[in-house]
């Protein structure tokens, strides 16, 4: 979960409050966040909620927290002032990454708190809402060097070239694709293409290539900046708008003047930032119901609006209007949250549960209880191992050939120790002695849990079976031990079985292994080859059990 | 006892064993074996009765050894992946496509995959990319090919057991799993002051008949491994309060795992980064039509449950995908499609699978304790009843505190915060009312209450362990040491 960095005397004054660090903690609380570190008057908070982009920088948390500790209520009021500024869309953008909004933002100081603030919640919002600047992606230019209108077209890979953000030299679109770092990172959302987008001002001085990299001469702000241009882009326009809200208006909260741009698309113009609340309508009752809560419309509606929504009672119904830097309210519910959020979590009385329901658990449960209850009686120590692990364990070093054995793989292995899931318990029993030389010996455990193999009858394509693996290793760890103990298995349970010999022995000594079959289920038991034991590092025999129960 | 009692109990094997030892030296039990021709086993035995009786001194040094692991044996016996990868392409003139290096390498998927990442960041290759992505040879694979490639150095190194600390390559063999490190405890022994005086009385007493003090073998008892031990016994105590137990596959389809739980199928949770996905086999099977409709309305629309659902286009071939479960409600989503009884109560305790770096707080195969509640009249004070319950259950204590949070799946959610006795403030779990983007299309129209505990956390706390690896432990003599375990002792 994202990691808001603030300072607390910043925080302080954006929410118009001294609090002390108690109090802060609580206050946060109102915009799901934790504080996580406080290190003088460095502060570090935990942002819980990834589907609110308005929570992502110290602004936004300090105008959720205004409305519940302060007089301030209702949806903020942000002027925007008309402007002359402008953005031409070319049609060669339409079909790679076609919307695009925009706003000036002047009168900005920029200290180390706004730098901080901006920078970060830029990436954040980019990462989270934005998708990894897939549905949007933010810019942020200075606005004097620019000579507006500005133009947002597609150009051939060698048809633009400019110095990318932090570097020296200049670069064409395909260089920084395939050789700048954030080229790399985000080339796969321009493939396919053969035109990349651009983002320039009138006399072609490129200020961006988006969603990649801003330009070092344009895309930077400084305490030096007075007036700062930020533009949004992706591929839906409500997502850009909300995005783009969502910057500017943390800008707004410290008194900087927002301007709007007019965005010239090749069929119809929009005027950006809009701010129009979103709208949506809430029953009295549902609120009632989902809370439990004994609360009169009056009380509900103040609720509301310490949330920061505007509310109007029609009937039965609330009319409830949200501040439009908000994209997570879909349903009723959303909004009930909020007002419980407003009541305080820990004001309310809880409830008991009070329903009479009979417990019961799987089958394959109380199968696996009476099997450990056997192995806990002949004197077995538990072991508990993955269920993911490496082709090499379950396939070479158990004489198996890897190119045949059909395993369940993982596409995205972390380590080359967990690439597959086990088809066999044993090698992973193996690979625990294996690590277990210097305990005394004899050495006697067992697993009972899940192996997975392919069956494309099956629901998900993978069969998952609950299986029992004894292992024993010592100097009188043979064939007789293995079957002894399967033996007393089938004895103490009731259970009937059959052994077969095993005509390829693979991991096991030859003539020494044998095919199990009990109560219907399959498994085999053996002594190991001299090679499977030098495979894990076993130096006392070793003999095997396992079977599906 | 006094001395003469004790010299006068030894057994035959003691004063045999208390005769090799050395005076000033600390000696290994091998050594000591030799000297004196008894078995190992009964060295080891003679000598633990012996410092029992304050006549030997046992030394215990621990040290940290790196040793190759077991891939890391096979790996070196038949050359790393990413060696057979530039080989492959060596011998196929310098230049392939990929598919004709994917055959050369005779690499398994996942290894080629890695071969080709490792080859292409310390740019022994490049990628071409075109019709056929073709891979080409720079130049920089010579040295890696002269065997200057500082992983195999230390691999080496380590199998002819050299020293390999400060080695470049050690740290990429113990994070890729090819070496690891394992504390090896050395006991070695020595005469105490009266293990002296001992031998020299040895001679002149006369052998006791019996001593019911004397020391015992130690016997290692049969048992279930702690962590089962404590997660039957959470098992046990869900059952009491009359939850049922749901079917919980390690393979889920993604339907299960993220579109029922109104997961939008562009989020980034669903990338590969976040989630395991697997490359064989691919696709599992969705549910009656009439619940897949229902759910691909709810994302595009919000359908008739009043939400105005995500807005995007919704594919099923995506939701078809099969995937490790990543956490236990996807059990949950899967009981609420075949139905449930209402009102009801259901829970899991769920092997989970998410990538990540193993360390001593994040392991990549988890387990997870989660459930539900469904009933009609239920409220968000109904909600807070329940966690103030689990809090007595699981977290030994009545002091709660609820916090807003935020889980995909939940409106209104809710973090449960408690003072467990030993861990002090805590987060317990997590709860929240099932969004009715997701119940509705699933067929349920009463509220569900749906929970998760920190289960792992609070074995932990019972097993006395503070590195989470640990619920997973190879240490063989830890866990025959380790105590039957008693629910909320």
């Amino acid at each position: 979960m994202p990691n808001i960095e603030a300072s607390k005397k910043d925080l302080e004054k954006l929410i118009g409050k001294k609090l002390d660090i108690k109090q802060l903690e609580d206050a946060v609380e109102y915009a799901k966040g934790e504080i996580e570190l406080v290190e003088g008057d460095r502060i570090v908070i935990d942002e819980k909620d990834t589907n609110r982009p308005d929570l992502l920088s110290a602004e936004g948390i300090a105008r959720e927290i205004r409305g519940r500790l302060t007089r301030e209520r209702g949806i903020p009021k942000y002027k925007v002032r008309k402007s002359s500024a402008s953005v031409i869309v070319d049609k060669s953008v339409s079909k790679i990454r076609p919307c695009i909004a925009a706003a000036v933002v002047k009168k900005v100081k920029i200290n180390e708190n706004v730098l901080v603030q901006l920078i970060n919640s830029q990436e954040k919002v980019c990462g989270t809402f934005g998708r990894k600047r897939k549905e949007a992606a933010i810019g942020i230019y200075d606005w004097s060097k620019l000579k507006q209108p500005m133009h947002y077209k597609a150009y051939k890979p060698r048809g633009k070239k400019f110095i990318p953000l932090e570097y020296k030299v200049e670069m064409n679109l395909e260089e920084i694709l395939l050789e700048h770092p954030k080229g790399k990172e985000y080339k796969h959302l321009l493939e396919g293409f053969s035109k990349f987008p651009i983002f320039e001002d009138n006399k072609g001085v490129v200020a961006s290539m988006p969603p990649i990299i801003n330009s070092d001469l344009t895309g930077k702000v400084s305490p030096s900046t007075k007036e700062v241009l930020v533009e949004v882009t992706g591929y839906n326009q409500e997502t850009v708008n909300i995005a783009l809200n969502v910057m500017v208006s943390a800008l707004a909260e410290r008194g900087f003047e927002i301007y709007s741009v007019k965005i010239k698309y090749p069929n119809k113009t929009i005027v950006t930032p809009n701010f129009t609340p979103g709208k949506i309508t809430v029953k009295i009752d549902e609120i009632k119901r989902i809370s439990g809560l004994a609360l009169n419309t009056k009380q509900i509606v103040e609720l509301l609006r310490q949330a920061r929504y505007d509310v109007k009672v029609k009937g039965k119904k609330l009319l409830c209007e949200y501040p439009a830097y908000r994209p997570d309210i879909l349903h009723p519910v959303d909004v009930v949250e909020d007002a419980i959020i407003s009541y305080g979590f820990n004001k309310i009385e809880p409830k008991p549960i009070k329903i009479s329901t009979k417990g019961s658990e799987l089958k394959a449960k109380k199968f696996k209880k009476a099997f450990e209850n056997v192995c806990v009686g002949l004197g077995l120590q538990g072991v508990l191992t993955f269920t993911m692990t490496s082709k090499a364990k379950q396939t070479e070093m158990i004489g198996f050939d890897p190119e045949k054995e059909q395993l369940i793989e993982i596409e995205n292995p972390v380590s080359e120790k967990y690439t597959v899931f086990r088809k066999k318990l044993y090698p992973e029993l193996l690979e625990f002695l294996g690590k277990n030389k210097h305990a005394s010996f004899p050495q006697k455990i067992f697993e009972i849990g899940k192996s997975l193999e392919l069956d494309p009858k099956a629901e998900t394509g993978v069969i998952e079976k609950n299986k029992l693996c004894i292992v024993f290793s010592g100097k009188r760890a043979e064939f007789t031990v293995a079957k002894g103990v399967l033996d007393a298995i089938a004895d103490s349970l009731g259970l009937k079985y059959a052994l077969k010999e095993n005509k390829s022995p693979k991991a096991f000594e030859g003539g020494k292994s044998a095919d199990v079959l009990i109560a219907g289920k399959k498994g085999f038991l053996g002594e190991l080859s001299k090679e499977t034991m030098q495979n894990f590092g076993l130096e006392q025999k070793t003999a095997v059990l396992e079977i599906e129960i | 006892m006094d001395l003469k009692q004790k010299v006068e109990s030894l057994s035959e094997i003691e004063a045999t064993a208390l005769k090799a030892l050395d005076q000033e030296k600390f000696a290994k039990f091998e050594e000591i074996s030799e000297k004196s021709g008894l078995p190992i086993d009964s060295v080891r035995r003679a000598i633990a009765w012996l410092a029992e009786k304050e006549l030997a001194k046992i030394s215990e040094e621990r040290e940290e050894v790196i040793l190759l692991s077991a891939i890391g044996k096979s790996s070196l016996r038949k050359a790393l992946p990413e060696r057979l990868f530039v080989e492959a392409v060596q011998n196929l003139g310098g230049k392939g496509s990929l598919d004709e290096v994917y055959k050369k390498s005779q690499l398994n998927r996942p290894e080629f995959n890695v071969a080709m990442g490792l080859a292409k960041r310390n740019a022994w290759i490049s990628i071409v990319p075109g019709k056929e992505t073709m891979i080409e040879l720079t130049g920089l694979e010579k040295e890696f090919l002269e065997g200057k490639y500082p992983l195999e150095i230390a691999l080496k190194k380590i199998r002819d057991k050299e020293k390999v600390e400060g080695e470049e390559g050690l740290a990429k063999a113990l994070k890729r799993g090819l070496a690891e490190k394992e504390t090896v405890v050395e006991k070695k022994a020595r005469l105490s002051e009266t293990g002296k005086l001992a031998i020299e009385m040895l001679g002149n007493v006369k052998k006791r008949a019996y001593n019911i003090q004397g020391a015992v073998p130690k016997i290692f008892i049969g048992k279930k491994h702690a962590y089962v031990q404590f997660l039957d016994h959470a098992r046990a105590k869900l059952l009491e309060q009359g939850f049922k137990e749901m079917e919980s596959p390690l393979i889920t389809q993604e339907f299960y795992n993220f579109d029922a739980l109104f997961q939008p199928q562009g989020h980034p949770a669903r990338q590969w980064t976040d989630t395991y996905q697997l490359k064989q086999p691919k696709t599992g099977r969705l549910p009656d039509k009439k619940i897949v409709e229902r759910v691909k309305a709810a994302h595009e629309t919000g359908w008739t449950t009043g939400s105005k659902g995500w807005g995007y286009k919704w594919k099923e071939e995506i939701a078809r995908k099969v995937m490790p479960t990543a956490h236990g409600t996807a059990h949950s989503a899967r009981q609420l499609a075949k139905g449930i009884e209402s009102p009801g109560k259901y829970f899991s305790i769920a092997r989970c699978y998410r990538p990540d770096v193993v360390d001593s707080s994040h392991l990549i195969e988890f387990n997870q304790m989660e459930g539900i509640i469904i009933g009609k009249d239920f409220s968000f004070r109904h909600l807070l009843g329940m966690l103030k319950d689990f809090a007595t259950e699981f977290g030994q204590t009545k002091e709660v505190k609820f916090l807003p949070d935020y889980y995909p799946f939940t409106e209104p959610s809710v973090q449960l915060s408690v003072k467990h006795p030993k861990l002090g403030w805590i987060e317990l779990g997590g709860a929240g009312i099932f969004r009715p983007e997701l119940t509705e299309p699933l067929g349920v129209k009463e509220p569900v209450l749906a929970w998760g505990i920190g289960i792992d956390r609070l074995a932990m706390c019972a097993l006395n362990i503070k590195d989470i690896r640990q619920l997973f432990s190879t240490d063989l003599a830890w866990l025959r040491k380790t105590k039957q375990v008693i629910w909320n002792a």
